[in-house]
């Protein structure tokens, strides 16, 4: 059946009588004249006569028919239920509406964002179903997450379920989405499986890989795929801050940060004066102007203090654009307490290079003066009468041969009242003495030392290596690849070796390559206590002039003090797991997120590891950590969520490249807005007829030319 | 720009017949010196006295020798041709489209040739005629008769239909042999009948000449818009495209043409079609180029 969108436009076919009037006229206006030699006119229009009139009647009838088609063109008529050229009525449907939800999707040029008008376009779609028909709806950034994954007749809820959806920060993932679509479509029983994919076609969210095997998924199970342009088609353009890299740099007072700041324009034109932004706690503490090249990026360092001892939060933003999104990002950093640290040599040299403390001191406080949160205090063991243990965070206990039996009393003590104890051998040890004085502190009891004097690979006795035995354990959670590997480059010349029953409640964080532990952690009532099986000097290892050295020391450090969260928490992005190590102590932390929305998590064994994990992080902003409501020395106070920078290039795909991946599939992509009687609506189910008529009067035209011309 | 005295536009301005035949015709004659038509012998009609300025050859010496007077012979010259003026007279000659009708330029041809026969002392006589004789005046060849036949002329209106073979038929009988017949008419008639008793007058040794008269829109059909074209002679009325149609009447017309002035050669009839506008000297030229060419 017929059916028109404006039939208010077929009063049009009146027109049709316009001809005919300007026929009679014309007929009426014709000239008489008295002509003598008329036989030859009635002679020659026997035929011509009834030619004439035929062509009269052809051409009238023509420039009627063109008026009417013309009217009824504009009228726009289609046929409901149009399948094969044969019009089938109530002819089911099952459709899966795949809403881009992306924060891409946030574009606003002036008018409403792409996403509302993504959901205006899916309503349209969902009113033009029939009870016949049924809907899923499926949103497409993160991956899988549905609004209804499952096909429903029921329209009012589908448009309730559209209604409350809601744009999210995550990136788009198109493919995941075409995949959870086909899955549902496999089930359906109607004999039409549409799909209708509502975005920005923005490029990142298209795996093309996927189409290599997900193309024939496609074709086999979907009956069509309309893609519907939000951006009708248009270039988008965008700025954005890509990336932002906070440091800190202490001293005794305050702690002076850097923030590296990058914003990427993604537009062709160049930029000028684009005001950036650093507000530290909710203050603006800096700021500054961007000069960017078309589709290029600018990197800014911007200055300013923080307070230490505390935690701060802050942002970086830039001025408003149509994509409001990525013009913020937030960081968050912990500007932790100095700690004091106590280095007891017990072989001091003169060359200060030979003494035993040198690398570790170095390794604690490297380059200029207060340039790490550790400060290291240096004493021989006759000067150790003169310090007082607590006031320091750590003792080291380097080579060291005795301690007057006062001061193994105090460091005893010092370790249950929380303090930590690092102690490093060497050939100034004897095993005997350490078994006695710190068998309190110890984790194992030392034994025998042994070498390996021999560099050559035919000896039998090759220097050890160092392994990870938990290589996710606190101490050694920073170090790199590239670092743990160099671990094992490590040689050992001369090591102590350990009774195998551990003296308390210990963990071996590094082994040798025999197997026998290197580097041992007790727990001391509330302090730690670390052994370390081989010199911290050079003189039984090359280990202190490796590169991980120093970060393993200083990680070594804050794990023994407690302050094991990192000065500047890496960012994590919306909808990525943050995750923490789980201190045996502590059984629940609480997440609040940017909204006051709180979580309480649990530690899981990931990785043969406690630790929390936290996958709420759907919205971009600050998310507070909290152990029975206070913030905890083990975790960072805050940790800060951003948006992924990818989605922030908003380089679309081109319909050619979208044709060429949907090979096969009944595909349509349309830029124009989805309205009443759009044609992506009218899809297998409608079959417009305008095109038709078009071509008809484009026909008839010809005719009337032809007819007119002769 | 001097107006050509001789174009039918410029003659239909002269409202007197006479003064349009006498300026076609000296003007003429002017350029021709010799006249190609001759009386054949002389009759005697009356003595008269003579009197300075008469010729000396015509003093009738025998009469002076028994009188002894001048006398001087006076004779009624003869002439062998007899002259008949076909005019037809039917609605489709009133047909004009620009400058002169059909019928006026026909009727001041008759009385140019009229003006010129007599004028050479032939007899002429004139029959006007549609479907039926409206005047015939028979032929004469005193001066005097030229002013009835021009007034006859001038007094002439076109109307009804046209059949020339019926009128022709009825004269065979009445006109002479060795007569020289004229006729001018647009023919849009019966060929076949007009030449079939065109025939019988040159069977009887009459020589026919033949002037058909017709508009230049009827030779051209220049006709654009859609026309209702309707009949001079009666009531039919058509409506047509002229467009469409133009080349279809063309086509129409040549073709009767060129049967009628076949038909006319096949039996010697001396034929000569002029178009209303050409001036009325030339046809006349033409005219006597063509009896000095059968003389």
């Amino acid at each position: 059946m017929i059916s028109f969108l404006n039939p208010i436009l077929l009063f049009g076919i009146l027109g049709a009588i316009i001809p005919i009037i300007i026929h009679l006229i014309n007929k009426k206006k014709a000239v008489s004249h008295r002509f003598a030699a008329i036989d030859f006119i009635l002679q020659t229009n026997k035929r011509i006569s009834v030619k004439f009139k035929l062509r009269q009647l052809i051409l009238l009838i023509l420039r009627a028919f063109l008026l009417a088609f013309l009217a009824m063109a504009l009228a726009r008529p289609f046929v409901k239920n149009f399948i094969g050229g044969a019009p089938q009525k109530d002819v089911p449907t099952s459709n899966v509406i795949i809403l881009d939800d992306s924060y891409s999707m946030q574009y606003s040029d002036n008018h409403e964002s792409f996403f509302m008008s993504a959901k205006t376009a899916a309503k349209e779609i969902v009113n033009n179903l029939t009870k016949n028909d049924d809907a899923a709806v499926i949103t497409c950034s993160g991956l899988g997450s549905q609004v209804l994954p499952e096909l429903d007749y029921d329209k009012k809820n589908l448009l309730n379920l559209l209604e409350q959806a809601q744009p999210s920060f995550a990136t788009t993932h198109i493919t995941p989405a075409l995949d959870a679509a086909v899955e549902v479509l496999t089930s359906a029983k109607a004999s039409i499986k549409r799909i209708f994919l509502l975005t920005d076609l923005t490029r990142n969210g298209w795996d093309i890989d996927w189409f290599k095997s997900g193309n024939e998924k496609l074709r086999k199970h979907v009956s069509s795929i309309h893609i519907i342009d939000l951006s009708e088609g248009g270039e988008l353009k965008n700025i954005a801050i890509t990336q932002i890299e906070p440091q800190i740099n202490v001293s005794e007072k305050t702690a002076e940060s850097t923030i590296k700041v990058t914003v990427s324009n993604f537009t062709p034109a160049r930029i000028k004066n684009l005001l950036a932004q650093v507000f530290l706690d909710q203050k603006k503490v800096a700021q500054g102007f961007f000069n960017i090249d078309a589709n290029a990026s600018e990197t800014k360092e911007f200055y300013f203090s923080v307070e230490k001892g505390k935690g701060h939060t802050g942002w970086v933003e830039v001025s408003e654009d149509s994509l409001d999104t990525d013009n913020k990002r937030y960081f968050a950093m912990n500007t932790s307490n100095k700690l004091d640290a106590l280095l007891i040599d017990g072989d001091p040299k003169t060359n200060i290079y030979e003494s035993e403390t040198f690398y570790l001191e170095k390794a604690l406080n490297p380059g200029r003066e207060h340039a790490s949160s550790i400060k290291p205090t240096i004493c021989s063991i006759h000067e150790v009468k003169n310090f007082d243990f607590a006031n320091f965070d750590m003792v080291f206990l380097c080579n060291v041969e005795t301690l007057p039996p006062e001061k193994i009393h105090e460091l005893d003590k010092f370790a249950k009242e929380g303090g930590s104890v690092i102690f490093s051998l060497g050939n100034k040890v004897d095993a005997n003495y350490y078994n006695n004085s710190f068998n309190t502190l110890l984790p194992h009891r030392l034994h025998t030392t042994r070498t390996f004097s021999s560099d050559s690979p035919l000896s039998e006795e090759q220097p050890l290596h160092l392994k990870t035995t938990e290589p996710t354990h606190p101490a050694l959670r920073i170090l790199s690849e590239t670092s743990m590997s160099t671990l094992y480059s490590v040689k050992f010349y001369r090591v102590f070796y350990v009774d195998p029953a551990p003296l308390g409640n210990c963990k071996t964080i590094l082994s040798f390559s025999d197997d026998t532990p290197a580097l041992i952690e007790r727990q001391v009532d509330r302090g730690r206590c670390v052994l370390f099986t081989s010199s911290i000097d050079r003189d039984w290892t090359d280990m202190p002039v490796k590169s991980f050295f120093l970060p393993l020391i200083q990680q070594l450090c804050r794990f023994l003090t407690g302050n094991i969260a990192e000065e500047i928490q890496r960012e994590t992005l919306v909808m990525h797991e943050w995750q923490s190590p789980s201190p045996e102590d502590i059984n629940s932390l609480e997440i609040t997120n940017p909204e006051g929305t709180k979580a309480v998590l649990h530690p899981q064994l990931i990785n043969n590891e406690k630790s929390f994990s936290y996958n709420e992080t759907n919205l971009p902003g600050i998310y507070a950590v909290t152990v029975d409501g206070k913030p905890h020395p083990q975790f960072p106070q805050k940790f800060s969520v951003n948006v992924n920078a990818t989605e922030s290039n908003l380089d679309k795909i081109n319909q050619k490249e979208l044709t060429a991946l949907m090979g096969g599939t009944n595909l349509t992509i349309t830029t124009s807005p989805v309205t009443e009687g759009s044609e992506v609506l009218m899809g297998e189910a409608k079959k417009t007829l305008w095109g038709t008529l078009l071509f008809l009067i484009l026909c008839i035209l010809f005719a009337e030319s032809f007819v007119s011309r002769k | 720009m001097v107006e050509n005295p001789f174009d039918p536009v410029t003659l239909s301005k002269i409202a007197s017949m006479e003064l349009r035949a006498r300026l076609v015709v000296d003007g003429v004659l002017s350029g021709i010196h010799k006249s190609p038509y001759k009386g054949s012998s002389i009759e005697f009609l009356e003595h008269k006295e003579y009197s300075p300025g008469n010729e000396i050859k015509h003093i009738d010496w025998k009469v002076h020798a028994r009188t002894d007077k001048y006398y001087i012979k006076e004779f009624e010259e003869e002439t062998n041709l007899k002259c008949y003026i076909f005019l037809d007279t039917s609605g489709s000659m009133e047909y004009k489209s620009t400058g002169i009708s059909k019928f006026e330029y026909a009727a001041t041809l008759a009385a140019s040739l009229a003006y010129l026969l007599l004028k050479q002392s032939d007899m002429v006589g004139l029959i006007s005629f549609s479907d039926r004789v409206f005047q015939y005046i028979p032929p004469r060849s005193r001066v005097t008769h030229l002013h009835i036949l021009l007034n006859t002329l001038a007094e002439l209106k076109p109307a009804g239909k046209s059949n020339i073979g019926v009128i022709l038929n009825e004269f065979i009988e009445k006109i002479s042999r060795r007569s020289l017949i004229i006729i001018i008419s647009d023919f849009f008639d019966d060929i076949n009948k007009v030449i079939k008793q065109v025939k019988y007058f040159q069977f009887k040794k009459n020589e026919v000449i033949l002037f058909q008269i017709l508009d230049p829109y009827e030779l051209s059909f220049p006709f654009e818009t859609i026309t209702y074209f309707e009949s001079m002679e009666d009531d039919r009325r058509i409506l047509a495209d002229p467009k469409s149609i133009k080349d279809r009447y063309l086509s129409g017309i040549n073709r009767f043409l060129e049967q009628f002035k076949q038909a006319c050669f096949e039996n010697q009839i001396d034929y000569c079609l002029i178009d209303s506008s050409t001036p009325l000297d030339q046809t006349l030229i033409r005219f006597l180029a063509r009896r000095e060419s059968n003389l």
